[in-house]
């Protein structure tokens, strides 16, 4: 079947099922009668003509038969397969293109009579939850805070900063779909365990006792002279030529600022302050010096054992020195614990290092243990590092004040002021007035521990600890009926999706005076919470989900075939391991793709962007790694693109070509399922079981010697009759135009000759030719031998052929917007809503998208309106 | 069982980081009830997975061909049933001839349907998540644990490499309590540790007395609280809160049992060559380390059931995915040794993996206990819900060692394979009967597996 015809038919198609939402529904119904009088004269028969040959009696191609449906009016689940049925044939997915075709017409008015039928169907689930009391009575609202979302609430509400997430079990993952949901998130006695725990932590540092503690200090310097052993035993060093308060790429030796500062005595609790003078030394045209500061067991010794976390990066760009400073809680830093040394135990150690992380793409061409470039390259110079701590600005800290805050209640009627410390506590805590009775129980059990505890304090903070494990507190976003109106709720719902918190004062207040749900001040209200920094929280747990990019972190890549991707250790005994405490490329492709989806929200750009643009986020080491010339920050900047970049869209983005790639070669059965997924909004199937592998039913082609796993792929799909023709059919075509970007997300539209055995870098044994002698001279070979152009062209399922990458994008934005913009919404509202969309949804969320196609759908204009939509309000 | 163990020492113990806290740290291991263990011999289980399934040339569907010459780097010991022989593979277990079985042809029919790597979620269930039941069940171990938990410190010990629950389709836990009740797997040993044989920290037993007693009475107000709430909520919203009361109440048992068991005082354990710090990153070491614990924790009769999830499925946002990356300089990802299987790495992961088992074996068979030794009166369990490389979910690689004096008979491969077939859940029967939890059936169980018993 030529398949311009079919393009065309398409395009059409999805033109009619955009424009025809509102208003021309009506026209077309009349073709079918409404309700079980069109199914039986109409809509059976079309569907015994087109899909029972595959999904009937017979066969059940994907586990689906359509056979036994009976009509409309039945269960939920019916009305669900009628939706999943809707949205194969609106989509032109089915019937697939090497079957016979329904006529348009036909097509048309089948759709609308199923769109129609969803509405009524709806509607009347609609009246009878009304009629029991109230829509949403049949769904569950009750969500479980997330770990994040817990985290960042104890913190808000004891106006802490501590690390609580480690100590719970991993929320569920689910790919592609978000872990905030009612059903998802279980609760068992081990988690209220884990909660009681760091609610007992956290209220430690909250609520403080005694004196003032003692300030520990600790500061340290460096000379800028050489230092004197600056030798080693080939007389040579690294640090040779660079002074000792100076750190290179390559860091710098022994009692130099490379090897920063440890502590043996320091707080065990409680915020500290690391303050340092630093300049730049400004070398091979660079105008800043990224210095990233790392806090914890230290990284001098590279055992695995040891544990280190990111103080801060500072960014230098004068050489004139300054002073700066970090704050943190020490509570989240790691010590490495003291060893026993005959009988007498050492003490324990943090350790604060400062790393030079400057890299314009060469810095790993040394690759020599002695770095003779040390030198050559910019220099953070650091003059002396302070530690101080706990440094309190107030004592009692503010933390503690704020919920034992002072009283004259306190000496003249204690019990009364425990009360009124519970009522206030509470009803932050539960993001909703606390009522008498709830206190009463509290105050309860601040009776029974009191007797035992040492202190008021301590009495108090065993009794907060139980408010934290309350299901008022762990639970939110729960209307309760005669406690409390659903103001509230909105709030809660509200701050939790745009910021993965608790509401603040002025939500809370707004709902206090019924006044939030007002559509002008919930728009306003949305406007300033997409503007606040806390944004930042969602769009970073709503982007790692939705683009499933985690596992890029992960992925092993191949060394040999990209030797200078990883930072490696370079000597001892973990050589050849990547360094644990330096930001890498590939944390820098996560920050790619969720600073660009937060840039695309907070600039308003329209959801085409996502697919394709002319602007990427980029910084320094990501940009030399896309050969995009220029970038000089270590921070990320919107970057104008020009075209032989072969940049642009998330299509392109490393994070997500490197996370559905193997680490050696592209794969496009994982890539193709994250295009449909995670853009296109549509659900691929697991691989059934008792389906050979790829290289299986490839007989015997070895996937670790291929240089393409397109070819094999070719043949798995090619086996007619096996099972893997139906869904590969499907699928690879849209993995295969991404075939010119490789297993580290460069363009790469060249590979060796099939069969040329691929020399590899090894600088240590140099018997290989000369130009194998640096990085560069090895990254110029393979350069030389990718000589054989790569194929990237495939027919698209009821499509066009695509040559490339950008062919497909035009594809995807000439023909799929709707598609697209049509899942951002849905995710969006799922996230928000924290419960699955169905089929009583359809309407509004139709409603909802065909307001936003006018507005070219806007992503921030299509958030505030799911947030002021009638949907996400009740 | 000797005695000499049991006195109180706390000098050698390594504080945890949590010492300080009141109520003992009990996730992923329930408290007994306080009572003697009685004058009967512990009778232990553990139930071990591994993912992505072996490597199995000319293994097609899971069954080694018996008219093929048997490879050297099959996991399958030998393609002939009867008397064991070792191949390359399976070298580490030669020495336990005697008490190891390999049991081919085996499955639980509710994951046929799950998804390819999603079928180790019924491991140790045998639930048919994807028809019937819809959700997961109740796991071999918790089944035992049920019936003589009480008798032990800890009722059961849930261990994975990975910890947590994991979810639907992508489990990190085999256990689990019964339906939409995963118990998260505790992974870092150092907690283990701490909470196996230091639960109470370095405090005074009269305190932690008293404090438990203050707990109970905490959780009842707790209680009671969240019950006023209930009445108000949604009926899905209940369920919810059900869920969270069932939580407070289990707490609420578990205190109490603590209580009694605080009159029992904690075992003396050898901590000599346990390094309860070390990391994923040395995989061999830290493999052996939760080995270890096990092994601790039942030969201080802690308890006597455990599951361990040495590999999950899907763990690709977890070090497991570098693991044969560490361990055999490999270059891919874990799972794709699975599916690439090329012949060098595949057999020497599979023989890694072996070694580490057996090491676990040897530990327990050098171990005196009775008239015979510690894997005498242990099932070992080992196995994967996968074949080989493809998507399949039938006809598990199966190995059940120890049990020796437990009525087991090794030294044997059993194909179970044509006319022969029969549920893997069979040999769950037998195991459980053989540990005196007497049951008639589990899972899709049609009798129990006499092959091995009889």
């Amino acid at each position: 079947m030529p398949f311009t015809s079919q393009t065309i038919r398409c395009r059409q198609l999805g033109f009619l099922a955009a424009s025809l939402w509102a208003a021309a529904t009506t026209n077309i119904v009349a073709d079918i009668p409404p309700g079980q009088a069109g199914f039986q004269s109409k809509v059976q028969p079309f569907l015994k003509d087109h899909c029972f040959r595959c999904h009937g009696a017979d066969k059940d191609k994907g586990g689906l038969t359509l056979h036994e449906i009976k009509g409309v009016g039945g269960s939920d689940e019916e009305m669900t397969l009628w939706e999943d049925i809707l949205i194969m044939i609106e989509d032109g997915d089915m019937p697939p293109d090497d079957e016979p075709q329904p006529n348009a017409k036909e097509r048309d008015a089948v759709t609308a009579w199923i769109e129609q039928s969803i509405k009524d169907a709806a509607q009347k689930a609609k009246q009878q939850a009304a009629k029991d009391g109230g829509a949403g009575k049949d769904k569950a609202l009750a969500r479980r805070l997330t770990n994040i979302e817990y985290q960042n609430t104890v913190n808000d509400l004891l106006g802490l900063e501590i690390d609580l997430i480690k100590n719970l079990p991993e929320d569920p993952v689910k790919h592609y779909r978000f872990n905030n949901s009612a059903k998802f998130m279980r609760l068992g006695p081990e988690q209220i365990d884990r909660y009681l725990e760091n609610a007992r932590k956290a209220l430690a540092s909250a609520i403080v006792e005694g004196e003032r503690p003692e300030v520990i200090k600790k500061r340290q310097a460096w000379p800028s002279d050489p230092a004197p052993d600056a030798k080693d035993r080939k007389g040579e060093f690294l640090k040779k030529n660079i002074p000792r308060s100076h750190i290179g790429v390559h860091g710098n030796g022994r009692n130099t600022a490379a090897a920063g500062v440890n502590l043996t005595k320091f707080p065990k609790q409680g915020p500290f302050k690391v303050s340092f003078q630093a300049s730049a030394v400004l070398k091979k045209g660079a105008t800043e010096v990224p210095l990233h500061w790392v806090m914890g067991q230290g990284i001098q010794e590279n055992t695995s054992t040891r544990l280190i976390k990111p103080l801060g990066t500072t960014i230098l760009t004068s050489e004139k020195p300054q002073v700066f400073e970090f704050t943190g809680n020490i509570e989240n830093y790691p010590a490495l614990r003291g060893r026993s040394n005959k009988g007498r135990k050492l003490p324990d150690t943090i350790s604060i290092t400062p790393i030079n992380i400057y890299d314009d793409g060469t810095v790993k061409n040394d690759t020599s243990f002695f770095k003779t470039t040390n030198a050559s390259f910019p220099q953070a110079r650091v003059d002396w590092v302070e530690f101080e701590g706990p440094v309190y600005e107030t004592w009692p800290p503010e933390s503690h004040k704020r919920i034992l805050f002072a009283s004259p209640l306190r000496k003249s009627n204690p019990d009364a002021y425990v009360k009124e410390v519970l009522t206030q506590f509470m009803t932050r805590a539960y993001r909703r007035p606390a009522t008498e009775n709830e206190v009463e129980r509290f105050f309860k059990i601040y009776q029974l521990v009191e007797p035992e505890m040492p202190s008021f304090e301590a009495a108090m903070r065993e009794t907060l600890a139980m408010v934290l494990i309350s299901p008022q507190f762990l639970i939110h976003t729960v209307p309760k009926k005669g406690i409390t109106n659903n103001e509230y709720a909105l709030a809660s719902r509200l701050s939790y999706f745009l910021w993965a918190t608790m509401p603040d004062d002025e939500l809370l207040s707004l709902a206090a005076n019924g006044k939030l749900s007002n559509p002008n001040t919930l728009r306003k209200q949305v406007e300033r919470m997409i503007d606040d920094e806390r944004f930042g929280d969602f769009i970073h747990n709503f982007t790692m989900q939705w683009m499933n990019i985690d596992k890029t972190l992960t992925v092993p890549i191949n060394r040999k075939r990209f030797p200078n991707f990883l930072y490696d250790i370079s000597h001892g005994s973990r050589k050849g391991t990547e360094v644990p405490y330096r930001p890498t490329i590939r944390d820098h492709m996560i920050e790619e793709t969720v600073g660009y989806i937060r840039e695309c929200f907070k600039h308003n750009s329209t959801v085409t962007k996502l697919v394709d643009s002319d602007v990427a986020y980029l910084n320094q080491p990501l940009a030399v790694h896309y050969g995009v010339e220029g970038v000089k920050t270590h921070e990320h900047q919107l970057v104008k693109l020009k075209p032989d970049h072969n940049l642009g869209g998330l299509l392109t983005h490393g994070s997500v070509l490197i996370g559905n790639g193997t680490g050696t070669v592209p794969h496009p059965i994982y890539r193709a399922v994250w295009l449909r997924e995670a853009i296109l909004g549509e659900k691929v199937a697991e691989p059934p079981s008792g389906i050979p592998d790829v290289s299986e039913s490839a007989e015997g082609e070895d996937l670790e010697k291929a240089l393409t796993i397109k070819d094999i792929l070719k043949k798995h799909r090619d086996k007619r009759t096996g099972a893997c023709y139906d869904c590969h059919a499907r699928l690879d075509p849209w993995g295969i135009p991404f075939e010119h970007y490789n297993a580290v997300g460069q363009y790469q539209p060249k590979v060796p000759k099939k069969g040329l055995k691929v020399k590899t870098f090894n600088i240590g044994k140099s018997k290989e030719p000369q130009e194998f002698k640096d990085m560069q001279g090895y990254l110029n070979y393979l350069a030389k031998i990718n000589t054989e152009p790569l194929d990237a062209t495939a027919k698209l399922p009821n499509g066009p052929v695509v040559n490339n990458m950008k062919e497909l994008k035009v594809y995807i934005l000439e023909n799929k917007v709707d598609d697209v913009a049509n899942n951002v919404a849905r995710r969006l509202l799922t996230y928000g809503l924290g419960r699955k969309l169905d089929f009583k949804d359809r309407p509004a969320i139709d409603a909802l998208l065909a307001e936003s196609e006018k507005n070219q759908y806007k992503l921030r204009d299509m958030l505030t309106a799911i947030c002021t939509s009638e949907l996400f309000r009740q | 069982m000797k005695q000499k163990s049991w006195h109180l020492d706390r000098r050698q113990f390594i504080r945890g980081g949590g010492a300080s806290l009141m109520l003992p740290l009990l996730n992923g291991m329930s408290w007994g009830k306080g009572q003697t263990a009685g004058k009967d011999m512990p009778k232990r289980m553990l139930v071990s997975y591994i993912a992505y399934g072996v490597y199995m040339p000319n293994g097609g569907a899971g069954i080694p061909n018996p008219n093929k010459p048997h490879h050297d780097w099959s996991w399958w010991p030998t393609n002939k049933p009867g008397e064991l022989t070792f191949n390359k593979s399976t070298a580490p277990f030669a020495p336990f001839k005697d008490n190891v079985s390999y049991l081919c042809g085996l499955d639980h029919a509710g994951g046929w349907g799950l998804g390819g790597h999603s079928s180790g979620d019924v491991f140790g269930t045998g639930a048919d998540m994807v028809n019937t039941q819809k959700t997961n069940s109740i796991s071999i171990d918790q089944v035992a644990a049920n019936r003589h938990g009480h008798k032990t410190r800890f009722s059961s010990m849930v261990l994975g490499t990975e910890g947590g629950t994991g979810s639907y389709g992508s489990t990190k836990t085999l256990s689990h309590r019964g339906p939409g009740k995963p118990i998260p797997s505790l992974h870092r040993p150092q907690d283990i540790f701490s909470r196996l044989f230091n639960p109470y920290g370095n405090k005074p037993i009269e305190d932690i007395r008293a404090g438990l007693k203050r707990e109970a009475s905490i959780l009842d107000l707790l209680l009671e609280d969240s019950k006023s709430l209930k009445g108000r909520l949604g009926k899905e919203d209940q369920l919810k809160m059900d869920e969270y009361l069932e939580s407070i109440r289990s707490l609420e048992q578990r205190v109490e049992r603590t209580s009694q068991w605080t009159h029992k005082p904690l075992p003396n354990v050898d901590t000599k060559g346990l390094n309860i710090e070390v990391s994923h990153k040395d995989p061999q070491e830290y493999i052996r380390c939760m080995y270890d614990l096990i092994y601790l924790a039942f030969q201080t009769d802690s308890t006597r059931y455990a599951s361990l999830m040495l590999e999950s499925e899907q763990s690709n946002a977890s070090e497991m995915w570098n693991y044969a990356n560490y361990v055999l300089g490999y270059k891919g990802a874990t799972h794709d040794i699975a599916h690439k299987r090329p012949k060098d790495y595949s057999g020497q992961w599979d023989k890694w993996r072996a070694e580490q088992h057996a090491y676990f074996l040897k530990r327990l068979r050098d171990t005196p206990e009775g008239d015979g030794n510690m894997l005498d009166r242990t099932l070992v369990l080992w196995g994967s819900a996968h074949p080989h490389a493809s998507h399949s979910t039938r006809n598990y690689p199966i190995q059940i060692a120890g049990g020796n004096k437990l009525g087991f008979k090794h030294g044997k491969m059993h194909m179970f394979t044509g006319d022969k077939k029969v549920p893997l859940a069979n040999l769950f029967v037998s195991m459980l009967n053989a540990v005196d939890t007497p049951v008639k059936s589990f899972a899709d169980s049609t009798g129990a597996m006499t092959e091995l018993t009889g």
